[in-house]
C-alpha cells in the first residue's frame, strides 16, 4: 500500500541557492525603506514557489505552502479576528523561537477571510492538494492571554466558532485539506479533556475538506479519549518527541489517517530512510486498519533551509521503501 | 537607612551601525579580524563611559563582539559547528551551533574582554556567560547520546571559565539560563547543569530567564544554585509578584523594569509605579534594578533612553524610600 507523504507546519523562507528570492532581504530592505511592501508580496510569493517546487521535485504528495507571510504560528490569524490584539514577545514552548502573544480583549469573531488569498496562490502554483494550516483553536487560546472572558469555554468556543469560518472560506476556495497545528492538546491534563472538545468539536463537524489536528512536541495522551470521535480525518503524532506517542496508536478509530511524525524537524541530524520506514512498518503492523502518512514531526522550520530539503529528500524515499515493502 | 535597588542591565547593548557594518564588511573579507576588533575595543570603551554618565551601579562590556549568546561561544569551542540561518521570529535569524563532537573548553572565551571592560571603569564590571542547559537546548545535538551528557560537559567547561573570570577579578558572575523557563520537566537538569557550572565560585552568581511559564516552573525555579536570579518584570506587567506574595522570592532578583522588545521608551513614572509595587513584597536589599532582557534589539538611543528613564526613576524611590545603594 502507498505511503503518503506530507509535511507539517510552515517551512524555512531562506534560498538554499544563490540568486533565488530571499524574503528576508527584501523585508529589511522594506524596513530601511529601500523596498516597498509590493516588493515584500511578491517575494512572498517568490518564496511560496519555491517551497511548493521544492516539494513537487521530492515527490511530497500533499504540500504545504511554507507559510511565508507569517511571522509565528499564533499571529496571522489572531491578528485578523475580531476581539484579539497583539502584544510583546514570548517565546514558544521549548523551541527557542518566539510568537507575539495574541490578547483576547473583546468577543472573538471572524470578519474576513485571512488566509485564503495565500491558499489560492499557493494551490494556483501546484498541481497537488496543498494543505492550509491554521491554529488549532484550543492552542490559540493557550497561546493567548484572555483578558475577555468569564469562562475558557466560552473562549474556546468563540474561537472554535471564528475558525470554522475560516476553515470554510477555505473549502470554498477550494482547499481539500486542512492542517491545524495544536501542540498545547499534547500538553494538557486530563482534566481538561471537556475544554479541548469544546473547541473543536464545532469546528470539525461541518467540515468538507479533510483535516488534520497536528500535535506537534509531545503525546495527546490525556485527551485523546476525548476527541476520538470528533469528525477529524487524520491526527498527526510527534513520534520524535516522545515514544510514548506510540500508545496513541491502538485508540485511533477505524479509517481514520495517522500522520507518523518520524522526520525530526528539530534536529540536523539526518535520518536513515530504511530506518523510517521499518518504523512505518511497526505502525502497520500495529495496526493494519489505519491509513499511515508519513510526515515530519513538526513544522521543518526550526531547521536551517539546506537541512529541512535534506529532510524532505529522506521523508520521501523513506515512503518509497515503506510503500515497496507493502506499507 | 536601607541600601538596595542597585541598577545594572542584563548583558547585551545595540551594536552601533558602524560596527554592524564593520561586522558585514569583515564577513565578506573586506577588512581584517584586527580592524573589526580594534573597533569593537573602542566601542566597548564609549559604551562603557556612557553606562558610567547615566549613573549603573554595575556594568557590562555590552558583549558588542559578540552575535548570538550560543554562537558565540560555540565558535570558540571544540565540538560544536554552527548551522546555517534558522528563524527565530518574523524576520530575526540566528545561526545556531550544531554538537558534532565532544565539546570542550580549549581557551578563554570571554577573560579577555572582560579584563579590557573592567580595565576601563573603577565600577564592576559582571562577567557573562550562556549557562550549560541553555547551550545545550538551543543547540541541534547530532554528536551527544542524551540531553543530559550533553548538558553535563557544557556545565564541566562553563565552570572552567567562570573560574578563570573569578581568578581575573570578577566579583559578579552572570550565567544566564532563559531556557529554564520552558521545559520544566528538566528543571532538575538545569539546576544540576548550573550546580556544576557555579561550582567554587566566591563571586556573586547571577542568572537571567526570560519569556518562559512562570505560573509551571515558580518556585520550583528558587532551586537554581546561585545568589540572584534576574526575571523580566515589565514584559509580563509585573503579574510575577502575585506569585511572589504566595510563595516569597528567596534570593536576590534581577528586576526588570524595561520592555526591551519595545520602541516606546517607558514614562519615569510607570518604571517608578513598577519598582514601587516590588517593594510590596521585596526587600530593597534584595532588588537590582533592570531592563527585562538584553537590550541588543534596541537602537542606542532607545536602548540610553530607556536606561536613563530607569535610573532616574531608581534615584527617586531611593530617596521617597530613604533607600541608599
Amino acid at each position: 500500500m502507498q505511503i503518503e507523504t506530507t509535511l507539517a507546519g510552515s517551512y524555512p523562507k531562506l534560498p538554499t541557492q544563490p540568486g533565488d528570492a530571499n524574503l528576508r532581504v527584501v523585508r529589511n530592505r522594506r524596513d530601511q525603506g529601500k523596498a516597498t511592501d509590493q516588493d515584500v508580496a511578491e517575494a512572498i510569493l517568490a518564496t511560496t514557489r519555491r517551497i511548493l517546487a521544492m516539494q513537487e521535485r521530492a515527490g511530497v504528495d500533499i504540500p504545504v505552502d511554507g507559510a511565508a507571510a507569517w511571522d509565528d504560528a499564533q499571529t496571522y490569524v489572531a491578528r485578523s479576528l475580531g476581539g484579539f490584539q497583539i502584544a510583546g514577545l514570548i517565546r514558544y514552548l521549548d523551541t527557542n523561537t518566539y510568537y507575539r502573544q495574541p490578547e483576547i480583549v473583546g468577543a472573538v469573531s471572524w470578519e474576513r477571510p485571512i488566509t485564503v488569498e495565500d491558499f489560492r496562490a499557493a494551490q494556483s502554483m501546484s498541481e497537488r492538494p496543498v494543505k492550509a494550516l491554521l491554529p488549532g483553536p484550543f492552542s490559540l487560546y493557550r497561546f493567548s492571554k484572555d483578558r475577555h472572558y468569564k469562562s475558557p469555554a466560552d473562549a474556546l468556543r468563540a474561537i472554535g466558532a471564528a475558525l470554522a469560518r475560516e476553515a470554510q472560506a477555505l473549502e470554498k476556495a477550494g482547499a481539500r485539506w486542512i492542517h491545524f497545528e495544536e501542540p498545547w492538546i499534547g500538553r494538557v491534563r486530563a482534566e481538561e479533556a471537556s475544554l479541548v472538545r469544546a473547541a473543536l468539536e464545532p469546528l470539525l463537524a461541518e467540515r468538507t475538506a479533510r483535516t488534520v489536528i497536528h500535535v506537534p512536541f509531545a503525546t495527546p495522551g490525556a485527551v485523546f479519549d476525548a476527541i476520538r470521535d470528533l469528525k477529524w480525518s487524520a491526527i498527526g503524532l510527534d513520534l520524535v518527541e516522545s515514544s510514548a506517542a506510540w500508545d496513541i496508536l491502538p485508540r485511533v478509530p477505524k479509517e481514520r489517517i495517522v500522520a507518523l511524525g518520524l522526520i525530526d524537524a528539530r534536529n540536523t541530524r539526518l535520518e536513515d530512510p530504511a530506518e523510517v520506514a521499518r518504523a512505518v512498518a511497526r505502525a502497520r503492523s500495529a495496526r493494519p486498519d489505519l491509513d499511515f502518512q508519513l510526515s515530519t514531526s513538526a513544522s521543518l522550520e526550526y531547521l536551517p533551509a539546506d537541512k529541512a530539503e535534506l529532510k524532505v529528500s529522506r521523508l520521501v524515499e523513506a515512503a518509497r521503501i515503506a510503500s515497496r515493502n507493502g506499507g | 537607612m536601607p541600601r538596595g535597588l542597585w541598577t545594572t542591565t542584563v548583558g547585551s547593548f545595540p551594536k552601533p551601525p558602524n560596527l554592524e557594518k564593520a561586522r558585514n564588511q569583515r564577513a565578506r573579507g573586506e577588512i581584517s579580524a584586527d580592524a573589526l576588533e580594534k573597533l569593537e575595543r573602542e566601542e566597548t570603551v564609549k559604551l562603557i563611559r556612557r553606562q558610567e554618565e547615566i549613573g549603573l551601579d554595575i556594568l557590562v562590556d555590552g558583549e558588542l563582539y559578540r552575535g548570538d549568546m550560543t554562537t558565540y561561544f560555540a565558535e570558540l569551542m571544540p565540538g560544536f559547528a554552527i548551522s546555517n540561518p534558522v528563524r527565530s521570529y518574523g524576520n530575526r535569524y540566528y545561526r545556531k551551533p550544531i554538537a558534532v563532537g565532544p565539546i570542550r573548553r580549549k581557551e578563554p572565551l570571554t577573560v579577555s574582554w572582560w579584563k579590557f571592560a573592567q580595565e576601563q571603569t573603577s565600577k564592576p564590571i559582571k562577567g557573562m556567560l550562556t549557562g550549560p542547559y541553555t547551550m545545550m537546548d538551543w543547540s541541534f545535538n547530532e554528536h551527544y547520546p542524551s540531553r543530559e551528557a550533553m548538558a553535563m560537559d557544557l556545565a564541566e567547561a562553563i565552570n572552567e571559565e567562570a573560574l578563570a573570570l573569578q581568578e581575573a577579578g570578577a566579583k559578579f558572575i552572570q550565567i544566564d539560563e532563559p531556557a529554564v523557563s520552558v521545559r520544566p520537566e528538566e528543571l532538575s537538569l538545569a539546576v544540576r547543569a548550573l550546580g556544576r557550572a557555579t561550582e567554587g565560585l566566591k563571586a556573586k552568581t547571577i542568572t537571567h530567564i526570560c519569556y518562559g511559564d512562570f505560573d509551571v516552573i515558580y518556585p520550583a525555579l528558587l532551586d537554581l544554585p546561585v545568589d540572584m536570579i534576574d526575571l523580566e518584570m515589565a514584559n509580563s506587567r509585573y503579574d510575577l509578584l502575585d506569585r511572589f506574595h504566595a510563595n516569597p522570592f528567596t534570593k536576590e532578583i534581577g528586576y526588570g523594569v524595561l520592555d526591551v522588545h519595545s520602541h516606546r521608551v517607558e514614562t519615569k513614572d510607570e518604571v517608578k509605579a513598577g519598582i514601587l509595587r516590588g517593594l510590596e513584597v521585596l526587600k530593597p536589599e534584595q532588588m537590582y534594578v533592570d531592563p527585562d532582557c538584553g537590550l541588543k534589539t534596541r537602537t542606542v538611543d532607545e536602548a540610553f533612553a530607556k536606561l536613563r528613564v530607569m535610573v532616574d526613576a531608581v534615584r527617586e524611590v531611593r530617596e521617597e524610600k530613604g533607600i541608599t545603594a
